[in-house]
């Protein structure tokens, strides 16, 4: 389908990609495991780091402690006050930050060489001697409540909203993990203590760097940043139980267009057809144009701007999940042509073609995902999270291109339900 | 989210702003190394940031290269000084529409086949529209730098725009515009307040995608027009970045580019804004919103048109004046608790006129009459007594503290290069940045403060939910 189509003056390169080769080095230190990428080109330092556990460890009622405790340990720490901690990070350029998503706790940093000290400063205080003053908090959680309400003023806010609801009604990862208007308004300053005191652990840690630093300097600062926080660890969160498939949803909202979101159970991130899986679904949903809901819904119809469908990783689980937004009276046929495509896949998965370039792709732009020092620490971070090995990466590209077309097939076979394909529809759909 | 400018989001996020993709697309106790001499002299403004040569080709073509051998890819940026802003009377989104048409093929590329090859051989490509510029770009491998260029140089030779894939294109760009605008009640309420303050048929005024009904009446002959008016070598300037050498750029540019025939351009008109604004006031009732918004926005000079010098002063003003924690309108409106987020925001890095803009988001029951006075009231104090010193200082500081940060990524330097040549900016003002904002003195943002704030045209506006009272004009 590529290639042969051009002229031989457009025929792809020949010539073999020069090899793609990320160093990790394994740095130890008070009792701390981080993986370094070493990169002195720029001087710019990333780290990234996670505990397990987030919004996930939110009691019931409480939702959003996590997110707002993790908002406001920037937020005033030590002797500074929050305009004071704002000027010190500012001043230096250096973007510290923390967030609370479904599964994790994380924290990381970018900021120039010359203010990596300031920046190990700033990152303990906020760790080991957030203020959590009064008006801080009431800033910040009126901000949260602004933002929990806004999310729901679009169709795409609701139809997230009601997807993961659905699917997982019993169990934290069915809450928005930022929380909802009224259990931000609810929640005491206690709660945001509670978070804090639970997650902000020694163990547990996972750290990654990237970027103008050796292993020794690294060493040195994590001794710096994490050696005050207390001993133990996060409490392990809930298991994460099976998708609970709910077959098609509307959620009526006053809109010209539907926004969609479909999805359906995944698998472990340890599965022998994670790979395998990766590579069918960039085929049938994940690779922009290359994909074949893209040529069957876009290209080949006019019905949607983008749609796109792929493994949304938490707890160690790869769940499918998709999303495409259409005009109300065409979305009936929008689900059928994604339905159908579903099922052609399920029953005769990918060529061989189509394996073959999807394959080229994630295998040749491997280096492009390595270009920032950001990046890199941050998907070195997510290696880590989904527990793969030091050398998952520098593998990959073989495994990849190991992967025999009846690979995918039986992988499509095994992991798609074209039947099963639960979807919420937000907006006022024709026909369904 | 205050508005940024372009430099810091391409140096935050490798995104530009207002801008429209083809497809949706996200104390150490032993010292670091410490940043080498001629970083420190990037960061002061004293040397060129990238570091960038430009020539021009025979046929009219500028090329930028600036060389980075940090990983092994390299970026192949295509601009056009052609966007929304010259789409033509009743005819908006037609840069838009065209740059959706790009992707249908050329002589020797068949429709879709680009996107297909670049992701086979490990690429991204896409394109954008903006009101100054449309740009179509490749980040690939840096053995695959020629195959990228000779496909980019057939297109901008001789596009298809196959007739039958008019029609269908269409129906992709106006579910697009109702993803963007049409089902989101802020972007709505932001398309018709830029139409209050400049009108519904101004340049600055018109949405980049496009009007519904304009959208619609697009031909395919109006799109043959806009790329023979717009598309020739002497309006597009071509930028490579990352691990190639120059000798090899210059080659492969000359044979590449070389052959696209030299063509006349019609010249920009971007008309200077209305004496008055379309509508000095505007107020929205939506059923979809939950929380009210306020906006104002004065009509501003840029770095290319009015009074060029202010648009550095206005930079430093929006930082000082609204650019988060520290600013006058988070401690007057956010600290008093007034408000839940206050902001401002200016990017003078704009082909003629351009805005000044505040926003301000109130606290559940606070009245938005009272918002808007606390607002007037910090201008009206600004005004009377200037910015300090100490405001200056510090706005200088914090704005040029990351400059160098542009550096750690592939996407930030052809982004800001290929913007600002393609916007008519010398080289110059991306290169050395840093040093322009630092020149700026208290009383040029004094000087630029009264005469953007203190008079310029200007619309306030207020999206609301349904039923909320209208809050009164202020006399």
């Amino acid at each position: 389908m590529t290639g042969a189509a051009l002229t031989p003056g457009l025929t792809p390169a020949t010539e073999a990609p020069r090899a793609f080769a990320l160093p990790i080095q394994v740095v130890e230190a008070n009792g701390i495991t981080a993986w370094l990428v070493e990169d002195h080109a720029v001087p710019v330092v990333s780290l990234a780091w996670s505990w397990r556990g987030g919004a996930a460890l939110d009691p019931q009622g409480e939702e959003g402690a996590a997110a707002m405790a993790a908002a406001l340990l920037t937020e005033g720490a030590g002797p500074l006050r929050a305009d004071a901690f704002a000027d010190a990070l500012r001043d230096e350029a250096i973007s510290l930050s923390f967030g609370a998503d479904r599964d994790n706790f994380e924290g990381g940093f970018r900021a120039l060489a010359d203010a990596l000290p300031e920046a190990v400063r700033l990152a303990r205080l906020a760790m080991t001697a957030p203020r959590l003053d009064e008006d801080a908090v009431e800033r910040v959680r009126a901000r949260a409540v602004a933002s929990a309400r806004r999310a729901l003023e679009t169709p795409r806010g609701q139809a997230g909203r009601g997807f993961w609801a659905r699917a997982y009604p019993e169990h934290p990862a069915g809450r928005p993990s930022s929380g909802t208007a009224e259990s931000l308004t609810a929640l005491p300053a206690a709660a945001i203590r509670g978070a804090i005191g639970r997650q902000m652990r020694r163990e547990g840690l996972l750290v990654c760097a990237a970027g103008a630093i050796g292993p020794e300097a690294l060493r040195a600062l994590i001794g710096e940043v994490f050696a005050g926080l207390p001993e133990g660890a996060p409490p392990a969160p809930a298991a994460l139980p099976g998708f609970r498939g709910f077959g098609q949803q509307v959620i009526p909202v006053a809109s010209p267009q539907s926004a969609v979101v479909f999805g359906q159970e995944g698998l472990p991130a340890e599965d022998p057809d994670w790979e395998a899986t990766q590579v069918m679904l960039r085929i049938l949903a994940g690779g922009g144009f290359a994909s074949r809901l893209m040529h069957a819904v876009r290209e080949q119809r006019g019905l949607a701007y983008g749609i796109g469908a792929g493994l949304d990783v938490m707890f160690r689980r790869g769940v499918i999940v998709g999303s495409v937004a259409t005009e109300n009276a065409r979305v009936a046929e929008t689900l059928s042509v994604t339905r159908d495509e579903w099922r052609r896949m399920a029953e005769q998965g990918p060529t061989d073609a189509e394996r073959e370039d999807a394959v080229a792709y994630l295998t040749g732009s491997l280096p492009l995902q390595f270009a920032d020092s950001r990046r890199v620490a941050d998907s070195l971070l997510t290696l880590r999270q989904n527990g793969r090995p030091v050398d998952w990466l520098a593998g990959r590209a073989a495994r990849l291109r190991a992967l025999s077309t009846a690979d995918l097939t039986r992988a499509a076979g095994r992991v798609l339900r074209a039947d099963g394909l639960s979807v919420v529809v937000a907006g006022q759909p024709v026909g369904l | 989210m205050p508005r940024v400018t372009r430099r810091t989001a391409i140096a935050s996020a490798a995104a530009l702003p207002a801008a429209l993709s083809l497809t949706p697309g996200s104390g150490l106790a032993a010292p670091a190394v410490q940043p080498a001499p001629e970083d420190r002299a990037k960061l002061a403004g004293d040397r060129p940031l990238f570091g960038a040569v430009t020539w021009t080709l025979p046929n009219g073509l500028r090329v930028v290269f600036a060389e980075s051998r940090r990983v092994p890819v390299v970026g192949h940026y295509l601009f056009y000084a052609a966007g929304s802003g010259e789409d033509p009377g009743g005819r908006s989104g037609a840069a838009h529409f065209f740059e959706h048409m790009m992707f249908k093929g050329s002589r020797n590329v068949p429709p879709g086949q680009l996107s297909l090859v670049v992701a086979r051989e490990g690429g991204q490509d896409n394109a954008f529209t903006s009101r100054d510029v449309t740009a179509y770009h490749q980040t690939v491998e840096a053995s695959r730098l020629p195959l990228v260029m000779r496909m980019e140089a057939d297109r901008f030779a001789g596009p298809l725009i196959p007739p039958d894939t008019v029609e269908p294109e269409r129906q992709v760009v106006l579910e697009e515009r109702r993803q963007r605008t049409d089902s989101n009640p802020r972007a709505r309420f932001w398309e018709a307040f830029e139409a209050a303050l400049w009108g519904p048929q101004h340049w600055r005024g018109r949405p980049i995608i496009g009007w519904e009904e304009e959208i619609r009446a697009i031909t395919r002959q109006d799109l043959l027009d806009f790329y023979a008016q717009r598309y020739a070598p002497a309006n597009a300037i071509l930028v490579v970045t990352g691990d190639a050498r120059e000798a090899e750029v210059r080659r492969l540019a000359e044979e590449l580019y070389g052959g696209v025939p030299s063509r006349a351009v019609t010249p920009r008109d971007r008309g200077a804004p209305a004496p008055q604004p379309a509508e000095a006031r505007l107020i929205r009732h939506d059923p979809a919103v939950r929380e009210a918004s306020f906006l104002r926005a004065a009509m501003a000079p840029s770095l290319t048109f009015g009074d060029r010098q202010q648009a550095w002063a206005l930079e430093a003003l929006s930082h000082l004046l609204g650019g988060g924690q520290g600013s006058r309108m988070h401690k007057a409106l956010v600290e008093t608790g007034l408000a839940t987020s206050a902001n401002a925001s200016y990017d003078g890095e704009a082909v003629g006129a351009t805005a000044f803009t505040l926003s301000a988001t109130p606290r559940p029951g606070v009245e938005p009459a009272r918002l808007e006075a606390a607002v007037d009231a910090v201008v009206d104090r600004l005004l009377q007594d200037g910015p300090t010193e100490a405001e200056l200082a510090r706005a200088q500081r914090q704005i040029t503290a990351g400059a160098l940060l542009a550096l750690d990524g592939i996407g930030a330097a052809p982004r800001m290069l290929g913007s600002a040549l393609a916007s008519g900016l010398p080289l110059e003002t991306v290169e050395f940045w840093p040093r322009h904002l630092r020149a700026v003195t208290l009383p040029q943002v004094a000087a630029a403060a009264r005469a953007v704030l203190g008079g310029a045209p200007a619309t306030t506006g207020w999206l609301l939910p349904e039923g909320a009272p209208v809050p009164e004009r202020r006399t």
